[in-house]
């Protein structure tokens, strides 16, 4: 693991461009995302909902910052933990809660298991979980952008350990051949469930990977919301451009298991200690508190909106019907499930 | 009503398609400068450009992959896997994305594509070039799996999915590239998917099959009608979801069925046949149903008598037909 992009001990200060207004809705993303996900582990808990529950806490900027920059018509391709980028692009909380309650008014309609999140209106494709499968895809996407001279971009996320399955090197091969606007985003939040990324990959930075590729690779502090922005933001512009690819690595951590059923008693204790004091959201909030951007009441106030948002989107979900049994056999194919049909 | 090759027909069905419908692109190893390693999609770039035909890396889990993601963005993307054998590369997006991807999403996201893969025997082309792996993808719900037998078929059906809004892979079998010829309409038609075809009506027996074994079954055919033997021969054409209402009626009206195919026995596309002929119709029967179908070897040993003796062929289909005949 490479730590010298961590050593900054504040956070980036505003990029050029970045309005007091847009640095204020980049808190109300990163803490709707915080609050959002710390309220569904306790239904979970709770036994609310059934299967399991894929937390993002401790990764919230790296999500919101890679997605704040993109546009209503560009499209993420997710792996399962960027949560912020999701409610970023504006997806409303209720829409994630339909999912993870599986129920019929879901967008999925009961058929996806808990944040396999997407929704057409949004730009967001729902994933399968075979790791770095949504690569190819995204890469498809862009294809179909580049195709019609259209200038729409596709931001592909990746885990650091997704980048050891062969569809993260077939696509990003791809992607440089043509030029394509795409701009990947690897999480490294150094664990793969329980393999730590020294046995993933003998390479310290994930970014390197990009040179293969002919196209750039960075690696920066994903706990610097700032940061984060600025750096995708201009891989954004990029690709949108007709300047190509790039590939962003950001260093950050999940606080706790894989998923809620994973204890997560493969690392060190002192080592969780040490990424929580580098939470995404107590820098951020230091950030707006020396540059008078948002003060603590102000937040407060944001924090009690989003409350209230997401008790009113639990309660409407969770009294939403459940699929019938039935369901189960639609959504196989565009026609019947009579096997005489007729294309 | 013209003559041409099966491979033309392929060709002519997607350069058709590709003038009526801007979004249709074929993308895959060699299938642009070089026209394809059957030449298949010769002549497409010349007049689609690189945009619409492209050449991508020795990379199948992406010309798969791409292709999901472009039909996602409302594109009609035409991949090709030039042999069957290599799907196995492109095993995760085929499975996961292509034929999973409307299910997971509730119809949110939908797939219209077709991958055509290059399949079949009786080539001489050993282990990695020869296979039919149908079965591979026939426990697959959410794929449409295609395996036209005559150029008509392959012509219609093509079109057809090229069309249609769900992921298909498209099976061509290589030995019928350029020795079967035949009729096509002379304008645009296309051939429904879902829909087995009757190849020879008969009333002793059915054998009930796909692809080059047809045309073996047709041969068989002749040779059993001098013995007053009258065989009736049901092309499958889609083998997923395959037609059950015409199987089944033909079952019904002959009493003896014998499935053939050139894939292994073992978890063959014809086990499936015969167990839903045994379930619905049993009472109609006159004999068990009956299987002829490649060895449970891996295929295809490359020694020309080995490759001889996996591929079913008319002599050994006449000689099964015969004993299910005097059953």
């Amino acid at each position: 693991m490479t730590t010298d992009v961590l050593n900054n001990s504040k956070p980036a200060s505003a990029p050029a461009g970045l309005s007091a207004e847009d640095q204020r809705r980049l808190y109300y993303f990163l803490i709707k995302t915080r609050l959002f996900d710390e309220r569904c582990r306790r239904l979970f808990k709770q036994g609310r909902f059934p299967g399991t529950y894929f937390s993002a806490v401790g990764q919230e900027a790296a999500g919101v910052g890679s997605a704040y920059g993109l546009l209503k018509d560009d499209i993420i391709a997710p792996s399962h933990r960027e949560l912020g980028a999701y409610v970023t692009k504006g997806i409303p909380l209720v829409h994630f809660l339909k999912q993870i309650f599986a129920r019929a008014n879901s967008s999925d309609k009961g058929k996806s298991h808990p944040c396999h999140y997407g929704s057409t209106e949004h730009g967001l494709y729902t994933p399968a979980s075979t790791m770095a499968g949504q690569l190819p895809v995204g890469v498809g996407m862009a294809l179909a952008f580049k195709i019609r001279k259209e200038p729409r971009v596709c931001m592909a996320f990746i885990g650091e350990g997704g980048t050891s399955r062969g569809g993260f090197h077939e696509a990003l091969n791809f992607a440089g051949i043509h030029d394509l606007p795409n701009v990947f985003v690897c999480m490294n939040n150094l664990w793969a469930e329980s393999v730590p990324a020294k046995l993933q990959s003998r390479i310290e930075k994930y970014s390197d990977r990009a040179k293969a590729y002919g196209f750039p690779g960075v690696t920066i502090d994903g706990n610097d919301l700032l940061l984060v922005y600025s750096t995708v933001k201009a891989a954004i512009d990029k690709a949108r451009s007709g300047g190509g690819p790039t590939l962003i690595e950001c260093l950050t951590y999940r606080w706790y298991g894989h998923s809620e059923i994973d204890p997560a008693n493969y690392r060190a204790p002192e080592e969780v200690e040490r990424w929580k004091k580098r939470d995404p959201v107590l820098l951020y909030e230091q950030h707006l508190d020396a540059t008078g951007i948002m003060s603590a009441s102000d937040r407060e106030e944001v924090k009690r909106g989003i409350d209230k948002e997401l008790e009113e989107a639990i309660a409407f979900a969770e009294s939403s019907p459940h699929p019938e049994a039935e369901d189960a056999y639609d959504d196989v194919y565009s026609f019947s499930p009579n096997p005489n049909f007729t294309g | 009503m013209r003559v041409i090759t099966y491979i033309e027909a392929i060709t002519e069905a997607l350069a058709e398609e590709m003038r009526r419908d801007e979004r249709v692109f074929v993308l895959g190893e060699d299938v642009a400068l070089y026209g394809g390693v059957f030449k298949a999609t010769k002549g497409l770039l010349d007049e689609f450009g690189p945009l619409r035909v492209i050449d991508t890396p020795i990379a199948e889990e992406l010309i798969v992959g791409a292709a999901v993601g472009a039909a996602a963005m409302g594109m009609r993307p035409v991949p090709e896997i030039q042999f069957s054998d290599f799907a196995s590369c492109g095993f995760d997006p085929i499975v996961q994305q292509m034929a999973r991807l409307r299910y997971r999403s509730g119809s949110a996201w939908t797939c219209p594509m077709v991958l055509r893969i290059c399949c079949g025997g009786e080539i001489g082309g050993g282990i990695y070039h020869s296979q039919t792996n149908e079965n591979w993808f026939f426990g697959t719900p959410g794929l449409v799996v295609l395996a036209p037998s005559t150029p008509h078929d392959a012509k219609g059906m093509l079109k057809s999915a090229i069309r249609g809004e769900d992921p298909v892979i498209y099976f061509e079998h290589k030995r019928l590239y350029r020795w079967i010829k035949g009729q096509v309409p002379d304008g645009d038609f296309t051939v429904p998917l879902g829909r087995a075809d009757i190849k020879r009506p008969g009333s002793t027996l059915t054998i009930v099959t796909y692809q080059l074994m047809v045309h073996r079954a047709l041969e068989a055919a002749e040779v059993l009608a001098q013995e007053g033997i009258d065989v009736e021969v049901v092309d499958l054409r889609t083998l997923l979801p395959w037609d059950r209402e015409m199987v089944l009626e033909s079952a019904r009206k002959t009493g003896k069925v014998l499935v053939v195919h050139e894939s292994p026995k073992t978890g063959g596309v014809g086990g499936e046949i015969a167990a839903t002929i045994m379930e619905e119709v049993f009472d109609y029967l006159d004999a068990p149903v009956g299987r002829l179908a490649g060895p449970d070897i891996p295929p295809m040993p490359f020694a020309p008598v080995m490759e001889k003796e996996y591929m079913p062929d008319a002599e050994k289909i006449a000689a099964k037909a015969r004993a299910l005949a005097a059953y």
